[in-house]
């Protein structure tokens, strides 16, 4: 309604503009309003949901919904078991992201939010380009017709306050305090918060799927949002289907404050960087005078800029992976002229083989198609492989990024967690391995509360050029990533792979860098002085 | 503020305003308009230019103005109780100058560009599982035979089975793996996707993936699978029917193309 009444006011604004060749200050105005108006009401959801059409709905839902969801909201549709988290059951109305209280309802707006935006972190995308207002509201009363609960129910949202101001380090310490021990955030979520705690091998949802503990350092994967006041609410109001309690009655027990809770949220925000990583197609190795870092650990690490690489899995070569526990690796890159060191940084909940995580392995073992073959019946170990082109590639041609082919192949550096080995090799395509003799690649690997890092080290130049990649200072070098969790089923050709990225081996700057600058700057203050002595003069003259 | 609002009255004012106006339009308005992306710096910084031509232009078309114009230019170079701003903007300008060209002078490392075809003309035929297939006139077969509701149904769970992670729901090439692909999957909704193609031109893509471009097509970074490997040719078909029924989209036919060779260009 709201907005007929907008659209009617700018077709008048512009004809007011078009039919005068006089453009009269008025009509622009009139045009201006109209945009305003306009924009305004793009940017603002309507409230009520005026004409909800159940009917309409369904044609929506069997068109785009139905596909994951299932015809009769089963959450079984075709491409259900190629998921983890599965899409959700509709029939139980159990909803996981709401503002309504644990075990209520959600409100429309919470349904609509996330058709709006999506889940983070899932692969529920957000619909707000594909479909209209109206068309997402008709799907909610559709989505709704497939439970009885919803029959004259009106959920009401939970009132939340206000989020107190910035958390001075105290009320962080004290936050990080009862995230340990009052609430025991720790038991699923780890002592890092990166969701590998003690509990975290063991968790399914209601339906018996297994389910991961969110990784607290990734908040742009947050199924309902990464905000502080989306972290608060998904603590009041937990996650229901999920293990994800609510933590009002903490509070109602008068265990912890609200503002407590408040803190706990900046808490877990602060565990993310302020911005999701962005990415970027060059991996520069900072130049070392001297020694470079001698393990993961190293504190000369702290000077080496991290670049995140993002995963996704391996769906192109069978057998395929389409929930890959790795979704994005930090690099870090030293040399010294001599020697290359490379660290990858990943979160990852289990060191596996672990028989702690024997559990979650048959619960995703279970849950998971075996469309292209059947899955590991136990676990293996966590893999990592670096990739280079065998020879720096000439003009834009690379080899096939995944593994390259027989006519190009590519250099790799090939690591498992168990045994805790790397092997140098070369590949014409994923899954291939042809091992070098001696490998003149050195490793550390270390993992530590839900986190590995891994450390490469080679020289720049190897011993055999033909079938090793050279690093060459102020030189461009393609490089990709694959990366495995043994606990994920991920044996084989399954798991997560990136696309070609560049390494770039930094030089020492060259003088010219800081020269040319005071040149240019010399020269403008002559020409200025120039100019106004000339001025000057005339000034005088006349 | 009054004193800013009688700056407006002057030419030089007006000028200034302008000049700092169009710049802020072509570097923060236009990408406010539905379907616009940034504009790039370069592209800003031309744009900026040929507004400062219009502007001089227009100052200097009228003597008095011009005149006008001028005057506050000249008394910043002379008068004498502007020796302080005379300082100030002999400074600050080279300074100025001195970081710009620093940002120039440093090195900084870019990806390679490749260029690529996106669409790269088909072969006349293709061997598909084993056999020869004629793909230059060749339509979809599922469409003489068998019901559409149920190619659409067996397209839309390959579709959701296989296609899915990558090119989307909401076939918008923005499935959740897209973002981590070089290149990124391609888009099937709106005008200039599939609507320019034949459907045996997607049923070449199809079968044969990303390494089974031509040399134009590459760097070989698709990671489009080879579909012959995973999927029967009724299926591929099948998709076809389901990407072209869910976009709304018509595909390019060959008897309209006629005679003139549709395979050629493109």
């Amino acid at each position: 309604m709201n907005r007929r009444v907008v659209s009617r006011r700018v077709v008048s604004g512009e004809s007011g503009v078009g039919s005068g060749a006089h453009r009269n200050r008025q009509s622009a105005w009139r045009l201006v309003g109209g945009g305003v108006v306009l924009a305004y009401s793009l940017l603002t959801t309507p409230d009520s949901l005026l004409s909800q059409d159940a009917e309409a709905g369904k044609v929506i839902y069997d068109q785009w919904c139905a596909g994951c969801h299932g015809e009769t909201g089963a959450g079984d549709g075709d491409a259900a078991a190629f998921m983890l988290p599965r899409p959700r059951d509709f029939r139980m109305a159990i909803y996981q992201i709401r503002t309504t209280a644990s075990g209520e309802l959600p409100t429309d707006s919470d349904m609509r939010r996330v058709i709006d935006n999506g889940m983070p972190g899932t692969t529920m995308p957000g619909w707000r380009d594909k479909l209209s207002g109206g068309e997402r509201d008709d799907v909610i009363a559709y989505l709704k017709t497939f439970s009885r609960f919803f029959d004259g129910a009106s959920p009401q949202a939970i009132d939340i306050g206000r989020q107190p101001g910035r958390p001075s380090d105290e009320d962080l310490a004290e936050a990080r305090r009862l995230f340990a021990d009052e609430l025991q955030c720790v038991r699923c979520h780890g002592n890092q918060g990166r969701g590998d705690g003690t509990s975290a091998p063991t968790l399914t949802d209601d339906a018996g799927f297994p389910v991961r503990a969110a990784d607290l350092a990734e908040n742009w994967n947050f199924n309902g949002g990464g905000t502080v006041a989306d972290i608060y609410m998904r603590m009041r109001t937990g996650l229901d289907g999920t293990p994800m309690p609510s933590n009002s009655d903490v509070i109602d027990a008068g265990i912890i404050t609200d503002e407590q809770l408040w803190r706990v949220a900046q808490y877990v925000r602060s565990l993310s960087p302020d911005d999701p990583p962005a990415r970027r197609d060059v991996v520069r190795a900072a130049r070392f005078e001297g020694p470079l870092p001698s393990s993961p650990e190293d504190t000369l690490w702290e000077n080496v800029e991290p670049y995140y690489i993002p995963m996704v899995g391996q769906i192109t070569i069978k057998p395929r992976w389409f929930a890959p526990t790795v979704d994005g690796l930090w690099v870090r890159a030293a040399h010294n002229d001599e020697t290359l060191t490379v660290k990858l940084t990943w979160n990852d909940a289990s060191q596996s083989p672990d028989p702690e995580w024997d559990e979650f392995f048959q619960g995703v073992v279970q849950t998971m198609t075996d469309i292209d073959g059947p899955l590991p019946t136990q676990q293996g170990p966590d893999r990592i492989v670096v990739q280079f082109p065998v020879k720096a590639p000439e003009g834009t041609e690379l080899p096939f990024f995944l593994g390259g082919d027989t006519r190009r192949p590519v250099y790799l550096w090939r690591w498992t967690s168990e045994p805790d080995r790397v092997e140098e090799g070369t590949a014409t395509g994923l899954g291939t391995f042809l091992a070098t003799g001696a490998s003149e690649v050195t490793h550390t690997a270390v993992f530590s509360e839900g986190q590995w890092q891994l450390q490469f080290t080679r020289s720049l130049v190897p011993a055999d050029s033909s079938i090793a990649a050279t690093f060459v200072p102020g030189e461009r070098l393609p490089i990709a990533f694959y990366a495995a969790d043994g606990t994920d089923a991920e044996d084989a050709t399954r798991g997560a792979i990136s696309a070609w990225y560049a390494i770039y081996l930094d030089v020492p700057t060259p003088p010219r860098v800081f020269v040319a600058p005071i040149v240019a700057a010399l020269f403008t203050v002559g020409l200025g002085l120039a100019i106004v002595w000339q001025a000057q003069r005339q000034q005088r003259k006349t | 503020m009054w004193r800013i609002l009688s700056w407006l009255k002057e030419p030089f004012g007006q000028a200034v305003a302008l000049l700092v106006g169009s710049f802020l339009f072509f570097k923060y308005g236009i990408p406010l308009f539905p379907g616009s992306a940034p504009v790039p710096n370069s592209v800003v910084l031309q744009y900026t230019l040929i507004a400062l031509v219009g502007i001089l232009i227009f100052v200097s078309e009228n003597e008095k103005r011009w005149v006008r114009f001028k005057q506050p230019i000249r008394a910043t170079l002379v008068d004498d109780d502007k020796r302080r701003l005379r300082g100030v903007l002999l400074a600050v300008v080279p300074l100025a100058v001195g970081l710009v060209t620093f940002n120039f002078a440093r090195p900084s490392v870019g990806a390679t560009a490749g260029l690529r075809a996106v669409h790269p003309s088909p072969p006349s035929e293709i061997d598909f599982q084993g056999r020869t297939l004629r793909i230059q006139g060749l339509s979809n077969p599922l469409r003489e035979r068998g019901s559409m509701e149920e190619h659409y149904a067996t397209g839309m769970r390959i579709y959701y089975q296989n296609c899915l992670p990558c090119h989307g729901d909401l076939l918008d090439g923005q499935g959740h793996f897209a973002d981590g692909l070089n290149p990124t999957p391609l888009a099937f909704d709106g005008a200039g996707t599939i609507d320019q193609l034949e459907e045996s031109f997607l049923f070449w893509r199809i079968a044969k993936g990303g390494p089974g471009l031509p040399p134009e097509g590459t760097p070989w970074n698709s990671a489009m699978p080879i579909w012959e490997d995973f999927l029967t040719e009724d299926e591929i078909w099948a998709v076809i029917i389901f990407l072209y029924e869910q976009s709304g989209l018509e595909p390019r036919t060959w008897e309209v193309e006629g005679a003139e060779g549709a395979g050629g260009e493109r």
